[in-house]
């Protein structure tokens, strides 16, 4: 019984957050649903406009269409891509908490997104260091395409392909503290840092007048945003959390590696809507993000697997699955701006250098039990810096050439927006999570842990 | 440094008791990596050079919606590979070879991306040399850039058309795969495809789509019913006559471990066949409208007339048969999607599925371990889709393609006929000699201690299940 009223307790501020989200909803819902049948007079505000500049953004079906299907692929990178990459991972009796913890999250910043998140990220600029609350509840993001974001697409495509960006990111941290952290500080946790760490990064890297933007930084397609931001914060959760009861004596190998496998392809394959799909049109520029994205791929997994098979005298099934997601990582900020052949070299020093920090963990004690920082936060940190040897305005006009096309600066400028995110991050986290402890507890408690977060979390076993 | 490696290989092999000739291989494979690299810088700025060159012909103009559908496409093929057939595949093994067979397809895939962009296709559809081979001239995808190409994909960048071939480059011998499962060593493995995509793949791809003779004759295969399925299945059955049987085939059990996991395969690889068969239109038109639902229909009518001739012959329709029937159907309408209408596809789905239905159960009488039905499937399927398409084409459909017998035409179906002779006993033969060579190399099977622990601790060190 006490055990339940404790649990209730816990519950109760996750409540309590759930109906001031509802609630919030209700009343922007009006909100965002005025201007829809008011249409005239915004509608009319705009033809008075249309007229005359003939020029006004015109939705390009193709280009939507490719921006729809991205969305939808990247979704599928969360669930069920991310969740049977973890899942599998873990022993089975953790496996339903993981892969929950994806598919939780995709639900939670799906709302949060919609309700504030796209307007504190892409919203109209506030000094360079957060979106203004002017696009609350999608209030003003409509139909129509936005010159900034897609001048080709409806503004909400736009809106709706950066929510799967910003549901992936806080799932990747998941990996760090996986088979010990409550569901209700778990759930918490995810919305503080998608509201006070992924939001404002987006702004300063992504959103015009954003202050790393303006630096002249290159991330194509979230480099820094999503993979220095969560590979960091995760080594910070690690170090929070400590390691899981037991680690370094008891076995803990994969329980399932085919359903990693699984979710592995699974993330090859949504990785071109993320990569490809961040062109925000069809054409030239997706196709160049497309084939640098595969060949990255490719080239770190057999990097990866010789690695291992010198090292450790056999190539392992989990060791080209994971250099197959380094590979994904690296390339990810440098995918619109550099060629092929450049991106055989970023994916072979991908698989390299994500294989030997995965490695090195054990010297360093911190339990990131599914090797987030080795593989997002190294494959982050060298893919962001590749963009600054390897951008070359031939590949793309928009960009910048890198070090080695004759432009120093702009690797000293992808250095400094590493060492933004980092330091953002780290900090960001350590305090959420020292919140969090204070006022709910990380941890599950020691029997709970003995028992897997299947049955101590959900009340349920994943096999019978 | 080689030789400093050669000797720590040694060092190391003694340690751990693995044969000497094992870590040859990957010195091998070290230093043809190593030679990528050097060949990929050297490539580099003459890409970039092109890249900013090509720019002057106005002529094509690419179009979002064609370009956002063979994208999508490429998307789609890649989930055929992986997570599809190995899947597929992995699921039909016994479970201490599941990763091993898992690893076949995810490894062919990332060595297949590399060797396409570095050689493989400018050997396919580079420049035309006489009609057998394509010329050096796109090496590095020199080149192959932004703007279309006026023959592959008017609408879409050149550079689409060649990622989405490189994903039928990737899956053909991924399908080899299942006729020497449970048993191929993992270094000879990484051979055997690295060459059979070279040796055999490249040149009937350019026979057939890249301006080579076959072509040129007339010869039809939508989306790769020779290219890909006759040139797979034969030369799987080349690889389970040479490989010779697993140990203990026919008195051992050797049932599928994961049934489940089989028919999650079989779902993605019908899902992905869209982007294959509907994506060759290389646009979102009409004739990929049309593919579409000639795959479709062609994949239920064949599981359907497999799962009818099972409960007919063997009392019982299994899941199993019900998931090979759909496979078949896929295969068997692959070469004919653009040119046939959607009561041709049932024909043509019916057939396929009686017809290779057949060709499983008498594999038992030949006596060959062709352990996961590859020859079955997609040699007996894609022969008959290559006839088929012969049978049953239609300008009506596609005024690009020809019509068939049934339409008056006689004389496409000769042609089929002499593509299916040609590719079938080139790939024969080639396959032949690409296994003796990697035979005498590092052996081709694992030793039968191995082969009795699993692929997946001999080869990998790691187990599936814990």
């Amino acid at each position: 019984m006490p055990s339940h009223v404790s649990t209730m307790r816990k519950v109760l501020p996750v409540l309590v957050c759930m109906v001031t989200l509802t609630g919030a909803t209700a009343l922007y819902a009006q909100d965002a649903g005025a201007p829809a049948p008011a249409a005239p007079p915004a509608a009319a505000s705009e033809a008075t406009t249309a007229p005359a500049a003939p020029a006004l953004p015109k939705i390009d079906t193709g280009d939507t269409a490719w921006l729809l299907v991205s969305t939808a692929l990247v979704l599928a990178m969360t669930a069920p891509g991310l969740a049977l990459f973890y899942g599998g991972m873990v022993r089975s009796k953790n496996s339903l908490g993981t892969i929950m913890q994806s598919f939780i999250i995709l639900c939670l910043i799906s709302i949060q997104w919609v309700l504030w998140g796209y307007s504190l990220a892409f919203g109209p600029d506030k000094g360079h260091i957060i979106g203004g609350l002017e696009w609350l509840g999608l209030n003003g993001v409509g139909l129509e395409p936005n010159a900034d974001y897609g001048a080709t697409v409806p503004h909400q495509a736009f809106m709706i392909f950066q929510m799967m960006f910003a549901v992936i990111t806080p799932a990747l941290i998941t990996g760090a503290f996986a088979e010990r952290m409550k569901f209700s500080s778990f759930l918490v946790f995810t919305l503080l840092w998608a509201t006070f760490i992924y939001d404002p990064l987006a702004h300063w890297v992504w959103a015009v007048g954003g202050w790393v933007r303006n630096l002249g930084a290159l991330d194509f397609a979230g480099g820094t945003v999503v993979h220095i931001s969560s590979g960091i914060s995760a080594l910070a959760c690690a170090i929070v959390l400590r390691q899981r009861l037991g680690y370094g004596r008891e076995h803990m190998s994969p329980h399932n590696l085919p359903m990693t496998v699984l979710g592995a392809s699974l993330l090859w394959f949504g990785w071109f809507g993320f990569n490809a799909g961040s062109a925000v049109a069809s054409g030239a520029l997706a196709t160049s993000a497309f084939v640098v994205t595969n060949t990255a791929t490719a080239s770190a997994a057999l990097a990866w697997m010789i690695a291992e098979w010198m090292y450790r005298g056999k190539p392992t099934v989990l060791g080209a699955a994971s250099g197959a997601v380094a590979g994904l990582v690296a390339i990810t900020p440098a995918s619109g701006f550099v060629g092929p052949m450049s991106s055989i070299v970023i994916g072979l020093g991908a698989g390299v250098f994500c294989y030997l920090a995965v490695l090195w963990k054990s010297k360093f004690g911190y339990d990131d039990a599914l090797d987030v920082v080795g593989i997002h936060g190294v494959g982050g940190i060298w893919g962001a810096l590749a963009t600054g040897l390897f951008a070359s305005k031939a590949i793309n006009a928009a960009g910048a050439d890198g070090l080695f096309y004759g432009n120093p600066a702009q690797f000293g400028i992808q250095a400094m927006a590493v060492l933004i995110s980092v330091v953002f991050a780290f900090t960001g986290t350590f305090i959420i999570l020292k919140l969090v402890d204070g006022v709910m507890g990380l941890r599950v408690s020691e029997e709970e842990e003995r028992m897997g977060l299947d049955l101590s979390q959900h009340d349920e076993r994943a096999y019978s | 440094m080689v030789i400093d490696l050669k000797r720590n290989c040694k060092r190391n092999s003694k340690r751990q008791g693995t044969p000497g000739g094992m870590c040859l291989t990957i010195v091998a494979v070290m230093l043809g990596t190593l030679a990528l690299f050097i060949g990929s810088v050297a490539m580099a700025q003459d890409a970039m050079a092109q890249a900013g060159a090509s720019v002057a012909t106005p002529l094509l103009k690419v179009d979002t919606g064609d370009t956002a559908w063979v994208l999508m496409s490429t998307a789609l093929v890649l989930a055929m590979t992986m997570p599809g057939l190995a899947l597929f595949y992995g699921g039909l093994v016994r479970s201490k070879n599941v990763l091993g067979t898992i690893m076949h397809s995810a490894i062919i895939l990332c060595m297949v991306s590399l060797i396409w962009i570095l050689f493989g296709y400018s050997l396919a559809f580079g420049p035309d040399k006489g009609g057998i081979i394509g010329g050096l001239e796109w090496i590095g995808l020199n080149g192959v850039g932004s703007e279309p190409h006026p023959t592959y994909g008017p609408t879409i960048p050149h550079q689409v058309f060649m990622l989405f071939q490189l994903m039928f480059a990737a899956i053909t011998p991924a399908l080899i795969t299942g006729a020497f499962a449970e048993r191929m060593r993992f270094s000879a493995l990484l051979l055997f495809a690295a060459l059979w995509s070279v040796v055999i793949y490249t040149p009937v791809a350019h026979w057939i789509w890249g301006g080579g003779w076959l072509g040129k004759m007339g010869a039809l295969d939508f989306a790769g019913g020779a290219v890909v399925h006759i040139s797979s299945g034969v030369s799987a059955l080349i690889c389970a006559l040479v490989m010779g049987q697993r140990k203990g085939y026919g008195t051992e059990y050797m049932a599928p471990h994961n049934l489940p996991f089989t028919l999650l395969g079989t779902g993605l690889l019908w899902f992905g066949w869209f982007g294959f068969n509907a994506g060759s239109a290389l646009g979102a038109n009409g004739v990929a409208g049309s593919a579409f639902l000639a795959t479709h229909t062609a994949a239920a009518t064949a599981a359907l007339a497999w799962m009818w001739m099972e409960w007919m012959h063997r009392g019982k329709p299994t899941v199993l048969g019900v998931a090979s029937g759909a496979v078949a159907g896929l295969a068997t309408v692959t070469p004919g999607a653009g040119f046939v209408g959607p009561f041709s596809a049932i024909v043509i789905g019916g057939f396929a599925g009686i017809l290779c239905y057949f060709a499983v159960v008498w594999k038992g009488r030949m006596g060959y371990d062709d352990s996961l039905d590859v020859v079955g499937i997609h040699g007996v399927g894609g022969i008959f889709g290559i006839l088929a398409t012969g049978l049953f084409a239609s300008k009506a459909i596609n005024t690009a393609g020809a019509d068939g017998l049934f339409f008056g035409n006689t004389a496409q179906f000769g042609i089929q006929a002499i593509m299916v002779a040609a590719v079938a006993i080139f790939s024969a033969v080639g396959t032949w000699i690409i296994l003796r060579l990697v035979d005498a190399m590092v052996g081709l099977r694992v030793s039968p201690e191995d082969e009795a622990t699993g692929l997946d601790l001999s080869q990998h060190n790691e187990r599936a299940y814990s």
